[in-house]
């Protein structure tokens, strides 16, 4: 069977595209910027000491799952969530809800999602996808980064949905069971703009926020130390490219997608100043962007000097003081709304 | 960014960009990945040489395919360790080539569920080699040979397949 009424959109980001997707089958219209600007999702992390990295990565958006508890917690919006220690009874449960037509998300490990070009497959166990279907051993699956609906085995939908590791997702599914009327706005949009400012420029470990920038960039000449060869370190480099703008981000590190909040956001409070805004942090996903096309040419010609690479931290940097001269001035404009 | 600037024409890998449409409104656009387009032959090229230097050092016995396959997956020990639920501890062992010896029939199927391979895969390298190319005189009748012969490494046999199309 098939729910057949659920609309399968592409979206910039799996998580706020899945969460957007299932609001706007159960009735409620908003916007993929809307959520992940309700939610906070905006973020900045360098990290180097987690347990499970084999190499150092900065993350641009809030830890998985914290963007639908947040909009949980902000708004109406009644989530039916459940992880599971049985393989069977998830599969089950699944089945179930799939089967009373009520489309559900999934948290799984993204390598497992075979419909997508094995080059872009890694281990993440943080990628949301929503179940709106099953034939025969083939579920159904709307994922935000596929154009059509595809198609995966059950015993794949398994192993993705049960992946050992980091952030496990231990079966974990939600699906929506009630959206208020209406969403109040004008309430909600300073609060979660006041809790992205202070992610970024409040008080934050060193490796969170702007401070967080500034310690990637320092942190980056140093890469050449810990990588195994040349081959390595271009790969590592690139990758800047990939989390920037492949992995979901709908470009500039998930400026643009913020940029597009704040212009809705304008819009519904009907203040141009938060327009302003709007352009300005436009801007500085352009500069993150030239980071991810200067990082991916010096990755691919192997001009991975010490030059090359102090150039990358000073465009790093630069960001750093962009975003911090950006939060404080939004912060002012939030004041006074 | 503007959306004359975002569209990139790679049909294999599209994505959602927002962007400054030419109205000024903002909003998605749907294009193809710019590194895949520009940089994917980069990306195949970094992944086969490591795969051939890894495959080189497992037939030379001088690493086990517990290491192999945790690099390829680029797992460090501790997420190999949560994959698995081997301890830290053994992982670290079964790294090491008089450690991986002592690894247990129940672990290496462990290893196999993380690397998403079968068990038989863990002991056996597969190469295809594609003999196309080659003079018709050195083709073999056989349109497909297998062949299986010992490494240096006692754990690990290559387990050739060799395509003779004429």
């Amino acid at each position: 069977m098939i729910i057949d009424s659920f609309k399968h959109n592409m979206a910039a980001h799996c998580e706020s595209g899945t969460l957007t997707a299932l609001l706007k089958h159960k009735g409620l219209e908003i916007t993929e910027p809307m959520i992940f600007g309700l939610g906070s999702g905006l973020y900045f992390g360098y990290l180097s000491r987690t347990p499970n990295l084999s190499f150092p990565m900065f993350i641009l958006r809030t830890k998985p799952g914290k963007l639908r508890k947040k909009i949980a917690r902000r708004t109406d919006i009644r989530f039916n969530t459940q992880r599971f220690k049985s393989e069977e009874k998830a599969e089950q449960e699944l089945d179930r809800l799939i089967g009373e037509g009520i489309p559900v998300a999934c948290q799984v490990d993204f390598y497992y999602m075979d419909y997508i070009p094995q080059w872009e497959r890694v281990h993440a166990n943080i990628h949301f996808i929503t179940v709106v279907g099953k034939e025969g051993d083939e579920y159904l699956v709307s994922d935000s980064y596929f154009p059509k609906l595809a198609r995966i085995h059950k015993d794949n939908m398994r192993k993705a949905r049960f992946a050992g590791g980091y952030l496990a997702p231990k079966g974990f599914r939600y699906y929506i069971e009630s959206v208020p009327e209406s969403i109040s706005y004008k309430k909600l949009i300073p609060k979660s703009i006041k809790n992205t400012i202070n992610n970024m420029i409040g008080v934050q470990p060193p490796f969170i926020g702007v401070r967080g920038m500034r310690t990637f960039s320092k942190k980056i000449l140093g890469w050449p130390k810990i990588t195994r060869d040349i081959d390595h370190l271009s790969h590592e480099i690139m990758k800047i490219n990939v989390f920037l703008e492949d992995q979901g981000t709908g470009g500039g590190g998930f400026r643009y997608l913020y940029a597009t909040f704040l212009r809705q956001c304008s819009e519904i409070l009907t203040d141009k100043d938060l327009g302003e805004m709007a352009k300005k942090m436009m801007e500085i996903g352009d500069g993150w962007r030239n980071i991810s096309y200067f990082a991916a040419k010096i990755g691919k010609n192997r001009d991975l000097g010490q030059d090359k690479l102090k150039e990358l931290s000073k465009m790093i940097s630069e960001r750093a003081d962009a975003e911090e001269a950006f939060y404080k001035e939004l912060k002012t404009v939030i004041n006074n709304i | 960014m503007k959306e004359k600037d975002a569209y990139v024409d790679f049909e294999p890998q599209q994505l959602i960009m927002y962007v400054e449409k030419d109205d000024g409104t903002y909003g998605p656009i749907q294009t193809g990945s710019y590194i895949s387009k520009n940089y994917l032959d980069d990306f195949w090229e970094k992944t086969m040489r490591l795969r051939k230097s890894l495959l080189e050092k497992l037939k030379k016995n001088e690493i086990t395919p517990v290491y192999f396959y945790k690099l390829i997956h680029d797992f460090n020990d501790v997420e190999l360790s949560r994959r698995t639920g081997i301890s830290v501890r053994k992982v670290k062992k079964h790294q090491k080539t008089d450690g991986f010896q002592r690894a247990r029939l129940s672990d290496l199927k462990k290893y196999a569920y993380a690397f998403d391979i079968p068990v038989s895969n863990l002991l056996q390298a597969l190469v295809v080699e594609d003999n196309e190319d080659k003079p018709e005189s050195e083709k073999n009748e056989q349109s497909v040979i297998v062949k299986q012969t010992r490494t240096e490494n006692p754990f690990v046999v290559i387990t050739k397949i060799e395509l003779n199309k004429k």
